[in-house]
């Protein structure tokens, strides 16, 4: 019964606002003094960036030569399960408009020390994930700092609350198993629009799907199974979509869904360039869409 | 400074001009480098004008009582989006329309909500008639581009916008605003008001507006055509470049993900000379004109990319579709769908007359006369050429301000073009010279 009223609230909440005719939504105010601000420190430690990627490059040994304009992937995606794909695009933007948003503005407007607290708590939480995958990955030196990190934030940061390790330039880092496939040579896969979740890959899918086993395995400070769960499995999902400044169909374009596949598949390849720093690459074929 | 890029921009002269007379002001017309840098990478944040801490904001979705069916594949685009930011106490309500292809709540509408919320004022903030969630919400013709059709149907949403706001809202006074082609449509909706007295619009604002629409796309197409190339392929090897200096530069770096600041620091790495970023202009701006280009032909039933008989339903690919339009210059979208609709839709025009009315002559008069229009500009504006901007300040006269660099929309928001902005709408603008 309890299921049917939610399945019913849910439906009125998906259909019932497209019948009015004027409809207001309060957003979160603005800071445009504060924004500036940090654009301003944004800028500054950008042009510092700048000089360090410069002296950075020719670090030479062992690297693959640099990619040429002919080793790009093709512009078109794999994405074989499109129609299937298009669809929880969809009901994502519906999702979204209709629960994620509503909850997650509202969440926003909540102080900004309570916001990061909460961010910093599930990022702390997902470090013992970051250790186990960089340990997997061969890249001790990152495995060593998600555990400085974890131990860090868990004393010093009460239970995770605060980013003190960030302050000792131990900055967060974050990975997972879709990058340890990605290390071991697994290429993105197909295309996927997961529901509720969004863009991503077979290859990242499965990483998900690990990555959350591994925390609820590893259940610390028995956070993962029990009643609590469910309570914190929302506040980490009403955090997460809190942080992405992303509106679906903001664009108004009927190529969203294409522009979207686009970009996400582009960078997951990228991404993959920056770990395969050692290997000289097979040239991609032009016919062969990228991803696969 | 000005260092003519080459004939990057060939400063080619209108067929319509009208009695231009000679340009006194230091356009170019062509592209320079700081002026493609500026137009690439906007008002550095340090320049920006002073905000407020916290500016409120609403957004407003509007059913309008005119729109026509909505296509299925534009199933999202059925309400007009808005924004709205009261002051809790009487104040002057201020209208800004975006500029091409924008939204309701794109960073430019953003930072001016800002400083306009700050000098105390009620904000709302439109998207531009050429943005898709525009055409398919409030169209009355669903083919944008008509600078008089656009400015009708601002005019009704405006309308129907400002009839519902929330009641506790007193507006003392209305004033509208626009930048880029904005800056024209705010124009047009100001001389509209005059006749039609509905709104009771008193200054109007036009910040780096274009003279005439065609000439000022055909420009971009051209720096499209100039630093791509022409059609797809063009993008494709665009494409390949940037993704093997992106890997590079990546490789190079010692991060775990690509965000934002990655991509930021990148852009200025990436992007050094005047061919990239003119390419890069080019790109945005065309992406822009894609979604335009699409819902006119299914609009206008033309068939150059949408089949009439068979549009694309839900859930349909479109990649197809995509690159084919990415390849589409701007004229072609006059000549195959622009021109053919308005043409048939008014029997007494002509390609000459529809070009002609779309020109910021169509209410020269009222420029000229009425002491209440004003316009900033750039003397370098990528979508100006000499005789257009002498023609802005010969008809403008004190009414207008040019701005010796800022490339087109590069400083929008610094503090000059902010404090001048709000002298102008308060009524206390003396003249550039003051």
């Amino acid at each position: 019964m309890r299921i049917l009223h939610v399945v019913l609230a849910f439906a009125l909440g998906l259909g019932g606002c497209a019948s009015q005719d004027f409809v207001i939504h309060r957003l979160p105010p603005e800071t445009p003094a504060a924004d500036n601000a940090a654009a301003i420190a944004r800028a500054e430690a950008l042009a510092k960036d700048q000089q360090e990627v410069k002296s950075e490059q020719p670090s030479g040994e062992e690297q693959a030569p640099p990619l040429t304009p002919a080793d790009a992937p093709s512009m078109r995606t794999y994405d074989p399960w499109e129609r299937f794909n298009r669809f929880n695009y969809r009901f994502n933007a519906r999702f979204d408009e209709a629960v994620f948003l509503p909850v997650s503005n509202a969440y926003r407007r909540l102080p900004s020390p309570i916001r990061s607290g909460v961010y910093n708590f599930f990022g702390n939480l997902s470090e013992i994930n970051n250790l186990i995958n960089y340990t997997v990955q061969g890249r001790l030196g990152r495995g060593v700092r998600s555990l400085g990190r974890f131990v860090i934030n868990s004393t010093i940061g009460i239970g995770g609350l605060f980013d003190f390790a960030a302050k000792f330039h131990l900055a967060k880092a974050p990975t997972g198993f879709g990058t340890t496939l990605s290390k071991w040579g697994m290429h993105p896969g197909p295309y996927l629009v997961i529901p509720i979740l969004g863009p991503s890959t077979l290859r990242e899918g499965i990483g998900l799907l690990s990555d959350y086993g591994v925390l609820y395995g590893v259940n610390i400070a028995d956070l993962y199974r029990g009643d609590q769960s469910w309570g914190l499995g929302v506040a980490d999902a009403v955090d997460t979509r809190a942080n992405i400044h992303f509106r679906y169909y903001s664009s108004g374009s009927p190529f969203e869904y294409d522009d979207i596949r686009f970009l996400y598949v582009r960078r997951l390849l990228l991404e993959d360039e920056g770990l395969h720093k050692k290997i000289v690459r097979k040239r991609p074929s032009r016919d062969v869409p990228a991803g696969r | 400074m000005f260092m003519p890029a080459s004939a990057t921009l060939a400063d080619d002269q209108p067929a319509t001009v009208i009695a231009a007379p000679v340009a006194k002001g230091p356009a170019t017309g062509l592209a320079d480098s700081s002026a493609l840098r500026a137009t690439l990478f906007g008002t550095p944040p340090q320049d920006i004008a002073p905000m407020p801490a916290t500016v409120p904001l609403v957004e407003i979705n509007v059913r309008m009582p005119w729109a026509r069916p909505v296509p299925a594949i534009f199933w999202f685009d059925g309400k007009l989006r808005v924004y709205f930011s009261a002051q809790d106490k009487p104040a002057p309500l201020a209208i800004v329309i975006a500029g091409t292809g924008g939204d309701g709540n794109t960073t430019f509408l953003s930072t001016l909500r800002g400083a306009l919320y700050g000098a105390g004022y009620h904000v709302l903030t439109l998207p531009s008639p050429t943005y898709p969630g525009f055409i398919v919400s409030t169209s009355s013709t669903g083919v944008a581009g008509d600078l008089m059709q656009d400015g009708q149907d601002l005019y009704a949403a405006m309308q129907r916008i400002v009839a519902h706001l929330p009641g506790k809202v007193q507006i003392t006074d209305i004033d509208v605003l626009g930048y880029s082609l904005g800056g024209a449509n705010a124009g047009i909706v100001k001389s509209l008001d005059a006749n039609e007295h509905k709104l009771h619009i008193h200054r109007a604002v036009m910040i780096e507006p274009p003279v005439s629409l065609f000439d000022s796309v055909a420009r971009m197409d051209k720096l499209f055509a100039l630093s791509i190339g022409s059609g797809d392929a063009g993008v494709e090897r665009l494409y390949q470049k940037l993704y093997a200096q992106l890997a590079n530069l990546y490789r190079a770096s010692d991060r775990v993900e690509i965000d934002t600041n990655f991509l930021l620091t990148a852009a200025a790495a990436v992007l050094n000379t005047d061919a990239e970023f003119s390419a890069a202009i080019a790109l945005i701006f065309r992406i822009d004109l894609m979604n335009m280009f699409f819902a006119g032909d299914l609009y206008a039933k033309t068939g150059v990319v949408v089949d009439p008989r068979h549009p694309p339903k839900v859930g349909e690919p479109l990649e197809r579709i995509e690159r084919i339009l990415r390849g589409k210059p701007f004229a072609e979208y006059f000549t195959k769908v622009f021109a053919p609709y308005y043409l048939k839709h008014r029997p007494q025009s002509t390609t000459e007359s529809l070009v002609a009315a779309n020109r910021l002559d169509i209410i020269g008069d009222a420029l000229r006369n009425d002491p209440d229009y004003y316009v900033q500009t750039n003397s370098d504006d990528l979508i100006l050429n000499k005789s257009e901007l002498a023609w802005l300040e010969s008809t403008l006269g004190s009414k207008i301000v040019v701005y010796d660099h800022g490339g087109h929309l590069g400083n929008l928001g610094d503090r000059q073009q902010i404090a001048d902005m709000l002298d102008m709408l308060a009524g206390r603008w003396r003249g550039a010279a003051q």
